[in-house]
């Protein structure tokens, strides 16, 4: 009797430990998914990161274009501007410095009129 | 304790078996458990970490964009500034170029002597006329004198005419205009307190600034933009 006693016992205690197994590999399936969360996470946050670092990147180098355009443009017109005030120069020149030099020449006196 | 069994072994082996299986099966039913929690646990971690990432990535780009949207209009404006400046220049030194043209030919009023005496003449009476005293000194090149003398009498004399007032006008021969100068008179009165500069520099000096208006009209033609007029 004492016999059958001990092989029921082994029995359940071996059925025990097969269902401690059981529940550990569920628990160690656990701590894995824990870890491929923040793995996982990591992953997509850096993908998201380089696309909008390219979005900006993009964006960085349209504006530079754009800014040289603008830059080169500014140069242009300020060189024609700067030509036609030479040309202007060249036409009036003479006639202006006549009048400057009439203006200190040509006296014209007049009684203060209080 | 040999008494009545209460089950026989076909019974005891059933219950081992009832057993077992009971043990093993609650086992799994909460390993089950375990691993559904443990892919909720998953989906939330992960949602909450890559939402939270990604708040703060985008909140920092905003920044990054706001800025070179910034600093590109500093630029844009910069550029636009350089570009007026430049221009602004070249018609500054036109105008200087000019006054620098009218500058050189200042003498030139000098060479021929009887314009040069009427002009003299014009330039005592027009210090007469501002200073209204009846007696002042005049300043002159050395060289002047003599022509200084005979424009002072004719002065006087239209002065007299006009404002029927005497007047008497000396040379200061203490205080020559100096050498390099191109001409015209200063005129001192009130005892040496005030004087008038009548010379060819101090006119055109004037105009540096009161002819610039009339210059840019005749240079660059009228302003579009200008509203005021008095």
């Amino acid at each position: 009797m004492s016999a059958q006693n001990s092989e029921g016992i082994t029995t359940l205690l071996e059925a025990e430990k097969e269902a401690s197994k059981i529940v550990q590999k569920a628990r160690e399936y656990r701590t894995k998914r824990v870890r491929e969360a923040r793995d996982e996470a990591k992953k997509e946050i850096e993908a998201y990161r380089a696309q909008k670092e390219a979005e900006f990147k993009k964006f960085e180098s349209e504006h530079s274009q754009g800014n040289k355009q603008a830059e080169e443009e500014a140069d242009k017109e300020a060189d024609v501007k700067i030509k036609e005030i030479k040309e202007a120069g060249k036409k009036s020149q003479d006639q202006v410095v006549k009048d400057l030099l009439s203006a200190v020449f040509d006296v014209k006196p007049e009684p203060a009129s209080d | 304790m040999s008494g009545t069994h209460a089950l026989s072994d076909d019974q005891v082996r059933q219950e081992l078996k009832k057993m077992t299986a009971f043990i093993r099966q609650e086992a799994s039913e909460k390993a089950n458990e375990i691993e559904i929690k443990a892919n909720e646990e998953f989906s939330i971690e992960k949602a909450k970490l890559v939402q939270e990432e990604k708040d703060s990535i985008d909140s920092n780009y905003a920044k990054k964009f706001k800025q070179a949207t910034m600093s590109q209009q500093i630029t844009r404006s910069k550029v636009a500034n350089q570009t007026r400046l430049k221009v602004l220049g070249a018609r500054q030194e036109l105008l200087d170029d000019i006054f620098e043209a009218a500058q050189q030919k200042l003498g030139d009023a000098a060479k021929d002597k009887d314009k040069y005496q009427e002009i003299l003449k014009n330039l005592i009476l027009e210090g007469f006329y501002d200073m209204n005293e009846p007696t002042l000194q005049v300043r002159a090149r050395k060289a002047d004198y003599d022509l200084v003398k005979s424009a002072i009498e004719a002065a006087s004399k239209e002065y007299k005419e006009k404002v029927d007032k005497d007047i008497s006008a000396e040379i200061d021969e203490s205080e020559p205009l100096a050498e390099g100068s191109a001409g015209g008179v200063i005129l001192v009165g009130t005892g040496g307190k005030i004087d008038i500069n009548n010379t060819f520099e101090a006119r055109l000096d004037i105009l540096r600034t009161s002819a610039l208006p009339a210059m840019r009209q005749a240079l660059f033609g009228k302003n579009p933009n200008r509203k005021f007029f008095d």
